[in-house]
């Protein structure tokens, strides 16, 4: 035993002594690429431009230490360092503007900066080994904050941990940025301010890896007490869940005026009639089942189809411009169908990744002459079906998630072979998959990169070495296994109801944008797949919630809260769904030379039509990109002057066989035409006050002007003009 | 360390009153000569010295508008962007321009020593002495010749400069000059002539703001030129050390130069991706030998007798092109075109061409230097050893022998036939080493 204790006693030293050795010895990897990135040196408007600063380029944000150890090495024959005399290299001389540096003062030369890239040169500026020096994981404290009120402070302390299983306290190294900086303060040293009453979250890096830490500041107002709403299902549950906790209190239902205009615009895109809202509006049948039946009455009607293919059409960019006449009309049919037999969405899916053939036999391989290329398609098939941006991948890593430059062109291979000729009829494509030398280059080396996966899927898929392997790719991508694919089509389908995603923006899924109650997004993902990927069922679900329902009127406990869906939230109807409804209300009928005078904005079937109109003034998209956010939701000036100011509905009320001309002939009496107008439109009956001033103003005059001025009024009223 | 400083007597002040160098030196380091340097001279002024300050920029009188901008007098107020300087360090300003701007900055005189070293440094330039007895390598600030005879190598001599990196070193024909280029980098540029025999510097003339890339010289010994981040190439007489004239058709940093066989022409080659023709006795931009060329360009060799070149840089291919056109000109004709060898594993960095006129040697961030058959343009051997990346490759006169070095501070000697490896040497004297730190 004694013996023992003295073999340890001496082996002590020594033990220390390497490990001394190892700390005494700095690496690229280890040391030297993270004060490269903290300095800022490798910052985007620096040296991690794309094209460098002054002659001297390293990674954005150092997403490629090889890359930028190599630049340090054979840029200019290594003239950044001396290891004959450290304190002569140039790397030390700038940033401590020794001599002259367009980027100023980085550190002091009395630094702990300075002395690791000292000592570093010193050493001979060894790169170290990935197996020994790269960040494996990252440490955070606390996982989460939870302040008790605003002006609360918390540190986050941050520990990488190597791949030899050392570990380090790196705080002072990482980046932490907030979210919400209104909401989570961050400051220089990584203390976080509760700065007011909200969530946030916070992204903390540190050599390519990082984490999240939520953040909830609580309201410290006293006296809250929760007031039970009703719950229609799992929905309101997981949503009172989370608002119990914040201390928010939802709103109750809407009036069933309110809610049957709500629902019929969201799901057929047309307000309801005003019979429609009588006969719902004077039937008796308890609330949550004559909602019900109201919704699958929506559901089964064809303007539910018209509505969904504007959406869907929008997503596939289905334009004139990229498939030609013929064929637009060929993809809007096969969109069409798809949605009127309510196809599960996974087939949906499948069907446009594998089409192939002639463009008009197979309208679904439009799909791939919209983007053409192989980078493009793959770009959209992540953003729309997947949820998750690519893009900045395609030049380097994605700086605020997993994704590398080098699955970029792996996921970008599945679709390297798919090649498109033209075929026997005019404006025909034939979609075949063997393009000519097809092999995926990597864009540093010129290297052939082989398909893969984003991430593995619990059923593996095995990749053919052939051509066809976009076959694999469709099988992976629609699994019900794949962590993004239900997940981010059910998170889209609730941005269409409530007006935000429960991630938002909805086709920017990542770990640093985390969902404002996963509890929830999951349980709906779930529902989802057990029912086969219906989408009818999906939005089934979210319009017969309360939380769907609710009324938009804010109360002391949920007036700050824009996020937890304690509320409705009003939003501007769409231009399509503007036009139908200025339509509808007047009576009157906008014609359009490129398509039948019956058609609906709601069928037309690109934007083609109608083009630099009215439909275009209130944000209809080009679609000339596969972004949610092409179709514009604000309220702008031009919107407000064409309101006021344009023919749309000066027209409108004014037209001869509209509904106030035919009013005022049926000689019906001034209460009978303002509770008409009021149904047609607002799809409500006006409230006493309202109807007694409106029928005074129509008395005195000429009536047909008057009722025309009492219609041109509500349609530039925010009643009509916002979905509430 | 190398220098020994020593200072002078800085003249005589009193205690309180403020100093250039204390007081005012540091100020503007951190805070003004970013933009206010040699290279980059914002409003014409640059503050990098007691001279430049005093002499101003476009505005005139530098002490008196510094101070102008400084308390926001003039506008936009400095520095650029950022809240004004604190009230004591402006009156600190105020206070010195008001004694009348003393200089009170060391003269410096450095005295050269031999360096010692405790890690061999990057070798960024070596080059064979005519008759092939001798190897100039470069150290750190200086040229070291090796003797050479088979595989035995011996240090000679130490050839002492200013500069702190030699990017280039070329031999006169007859062996009696040898001309080294670099400068420290940030800094100056310098061109150095030497005795080679005597080991004995014959002149040297600097250039302000960086170091010169590129060297080379005349077929008859009587020019130098070099290529500089100002993106011009200058030349030099050799006689005199006196500037004869600098071009400026470049649109980035010149990093190549050569000469034609006759030496009527050269042409400089630099990260514009240009390879240009210029008339070496006017010195006048004549044409572009490239006009295709996507890719930065890093090095340039000539064929020993025709004028013919090989280059390479960025995109890792060396392309031979002729420096004569073969029919008229049109837009976008690649004309002098000829060959483009294989693609390099790395970035391309040095270049040789035999001067029995077969092979071509490519080296670069590879570790490996490939050869190529110069007619064929078939590759023929390569050589393996290096630790890492090659910055310099050198057939030798009777071109049996190739010498490289690069980052790993090492010297290899190749048999150039067939790559075998004949031996291998750290050029400068290594010390025990004496335990970093500053």
């Amino acid at each position: 035993m004694l013996l023992r204790l003295r073999t340890l006693v001496k082996l002590i030293p020594a033990l220390c002594a390497s490990f001394a050795m190892a700390q005494d010895q700095p690496t690229f990897l280890r040391d030297i690429a993270p004060v490269l990135n903290k300095a800022g040196c490798t910052s985007g408007p620096c040296h991690g431009s794309a094209k460098g600063k002054n002659g001297f380029k390293l990674s954005l944000r150092g997403y490629d230490a090889q890359y930028d150890y190599e630049a340090l090495l054979y840029d200019l024959s290594g003239r950044r360092f001396n290891r004959a005399e450290p304190g002569r290299s140039l790397m030390l001389a700038k940033p401590t503007m020794e001599v002259a540096h367009g980027g100023g003062l980085r550190f002091e030369k009395d630094s702990d900066y300075y002395r690791i890239i000292y000592r570093w040169i010193a050493a001979g500026v060894p790169f170290g080994d990935e197996k020994r020096d790269a960040v494996t994981a990252l440490d955070v404290e606390p996982r989460e904050m939870n302040m008790q009120k605003p002006g609360e402070s918390v540190q986050v302390k941050v520990r990488a941990r190597f791949a030899d299983g050392q570990t380090r306290d790196v705080t002072r190294d990482a980046t932490v940025e907030s979210n919400t900086p209104d909401v989570a303060l961050v400051d220089a040293k990584s203390l976080v301010k509760g700065e007011r009453v909200g969530e946030a979250t916070l992204l903390v890096r540190y050599q390519g890896k990082f984490q999240t830490i939520p953040v909830t500041v609580l309201n410290p107002k006293m006296g809250f007490v929760w007031k039970s709403e009703v719950q229609n299902n799992y929905i309101d549950q997981l949503i009172d869940e989370k608002l119990k906790r914040l201390k928010i209190q939802p709103a109750g239902l809407a009036d069933d005026a309110t809610f049957l205009r709500r629902a019929s615009l969201d799901l057929t895109g047309q307000a309801p009639t005003p019979e429609q809202v009588r006969a719902f509006v004077s039937d008796t049948t308890p609330v949550k089942i004559k909602r019900a039946k109201a919704i699958d009455k929506f559901i089964a009607s064809r303007a539910y189809t018209d509505h969904w293919t504007v959406k869907w059409a929008d997503l596939l960019q289905n334009s004139r411009k990229y498939v030609g006449e013929k064929g637009t009309f060929g993809f809007q049919e096969w969109i069409r169908e798809s949605i009127a037999a309510n196809k599960p969405y996974d087939k949906v899916v499948r069907e446009l990744l594998t089409s192939r053939g002639s463009s008009y036999d197979e309208p679904a391989a439009n799909y791939y002459r919209i983007t053409r290329d192989a980078k493009p398609t793959m770009e959209k098939t992540t953003q729309v079906f997947l949820g998750v941006r690519m893009v900045c991948a395609q030049c380097h890593d994605h700086p605020f998630e997993r994704w590398t430059q080098n699955q970029y062109y792996q996921m970008s291979a599945f679709f390297s072979a798919v090649g498109l000729r033209a075929g026997y009829e005019v404006g025909e494509e034939i979609l075949f998959d063997q393009r000519a030398n097809y092999d995926m280059k990597h864009p540093k080396d010129g290297r052939v990169v082989k398909p893969e996966f984003l991430m593995a899927s619990a059923k593996p898929v095995a990749i053919p070495d052939g051509p066809q392997r976009r076959d694999a790719l469709a099988e992976w991508l629609v699994s019900k296994d794949n962590p993004f694919f239900a997940k981010a089509i059910v998170n889209r389908v609730w941005s269409y109801f409530l007006g935000k995603g429960i991630i938002d923006p909805v086709d920017d899924i990542r770990a640093s944008n985390p969902p404002v109650n996963a509890a929830l997004l999951e349980a709906l993902t779930k529902d989802f797949t057990d029912h086969n990927f219906d989408l009818q069922y999906l939005m089934r679900t979210i319009a017969n919630s309360r939380t769907y329902q609710a009324a938009i009127t804010p109360n002391e406990w949920n007036q700050n809260d824009a996020i937890n869906f304690s509320r409705f939230i009003p939003r501007r109807m769409s231009a399509e769904q503007l036009m139908d409804a200025v339509n509808a209300a007047s009576g009157a009928k906008a014609v359009f030379p490129e398509v039948p005078a019956d058609l609906n904005a709601s069928q037309f079937p690109d934007p083609h039509v109608g083009k630099e109109g009215f439909l275009d003034v209130f944000g209809r998209p080009l679609r000339e990109s596969a972004c949610e956010c092409e179709r514009r939701t604000d309220f702008s000036l031009p919107q407000a002057l064409n309101l006021v100011n344009g023919r749309t509905i000066s027209d409108a009320v004014a037209d001869p066989k509209g509904r106030v001309a035919k009013l005022v002939l049926s000689g019906k009496d001034d209460t009978a035409i303002v509770e008409e107008l009021y149904l047609a439109a607002l799809s409500r009956l006006p409230d006493p006050a309202e109807a007694e001033r409106a029928a005074k103003y129509l008395a005195p005059g000429p009536r047909a002007t008057r009722a025309q001025d009492l219609l041109w009024a509500l349609l530039n009223s925010k009643g009509f003009l916002y979905i509430y | 360390m190398r220098y020994w400083y020593l200072a002078l007597a800085a003249g005589t002040l009193a205690a309180a009153d403020p100093s250039y160098i204390n007081d005012i030196v540091p100020v503007l380091q951190k805070n003004c000569v970013g933009c206010h340097q040699g290279s980059m001279k914002s409003a014409g002024l640059d503050l990098t010295s007691y001279e430049a300050f005093k002499k101003g920029g476009k505005q005139g009188d530098g002490f008196a508008q510094t101070i102008r901008y400084l308390t926001g007098e003039a506008k936009p107020s400095m520095p650029l962007g950022q809240p004004l300087l604190k009230a004591e360090i402006i009156d600190k300003f105020k206070a010195w321009v008001k004694i009348g701007a003393p200089d009170d900055s060391p003269k410096v005189e450095s005295k050269l020593a031999p360096g010692k070293y405790s890690l061999p440094p990057v070798v960024t330039a070596l080059r064979w002495s005519p008759d092939g007895k001798r190897l100039a390598v470069s150290g750190n600030g200086e040229v070291l010749i090796h003797s050479v005879a088979g595989e035995q190598t011996k240090l000679e001599q130490r050839l002492l400069g200013k500069s702190e990196r030699i990017l280039s070193i070329a031999w006169s024909k007859d062996g009696k000059l040898l001309v080294a280029g670099g400068g420290t980098p940030a800094r100056f540029g310098e061109v150095q002539w030497w005795d080679s025999s005597s080991g004995q510097m014959l002149r040297a003339t600097e250039l302000p703001n960086d170091t010169v890339f590129g060297a080379s010289l005349s077929p008859d010994g009587s020019k130098v030129a070099v290529g500089c981040t100002d993106n011009t190439v200058h030349a030099f007489e050799t006689a005199s050390g006196k500037e004869l004239y600098k071009i400026g058709s470049h649109e980035n940093w010149v990093l190549g130069t050569v000469f034609s066989a006759d030496g009527k022409r050269l042409v400089s080659v630099g990260r514009d991706r240009a390879a240009k023709i210029m008339d070496a006795s006017l010195g006048q931009f004549l044409e572009n030998a490239n006009t295709t060329q996507k890719s930065e360009l890093n090095a340039v060799a000539r064929h020993p007798a025709k004028d013919i070149i090989v280059m390479g840089g960025e995109d890792r291919y060396p392309y031979i092109y002729s420096m004569d056109r073969t029919r008229n000109m049109r837009v976008g004709d690649d004309a002098m075109f000829i060959q483009q060898l294989d693609r390099q594993d790395g970035v391309i960095l040095a270049l040789d061409w035999s001067p029995d006129a077969k092979r071509i040697a490519v080296a670069g961030a590879s570790s490996k230097v490939n050869l190529y058959d110069a007619d064929t343009g078939k590759p023929v051997a390569s050589c393996s050893g290096h630790d890492a990346g090659i910055y310099a490759v050198a057939f030798s006169p009777d071109s049996k022998t190739l010498a490289t070095g690069g980052f790993d501070g090492k010297i290899r000697l190749y048999r150039a036939s067939d790559c075998l490896a004949l031996t291998s040497f750290v050029p400068v004297p290594l010390e025990q080493a004496t335990g970093g730190g500053q």
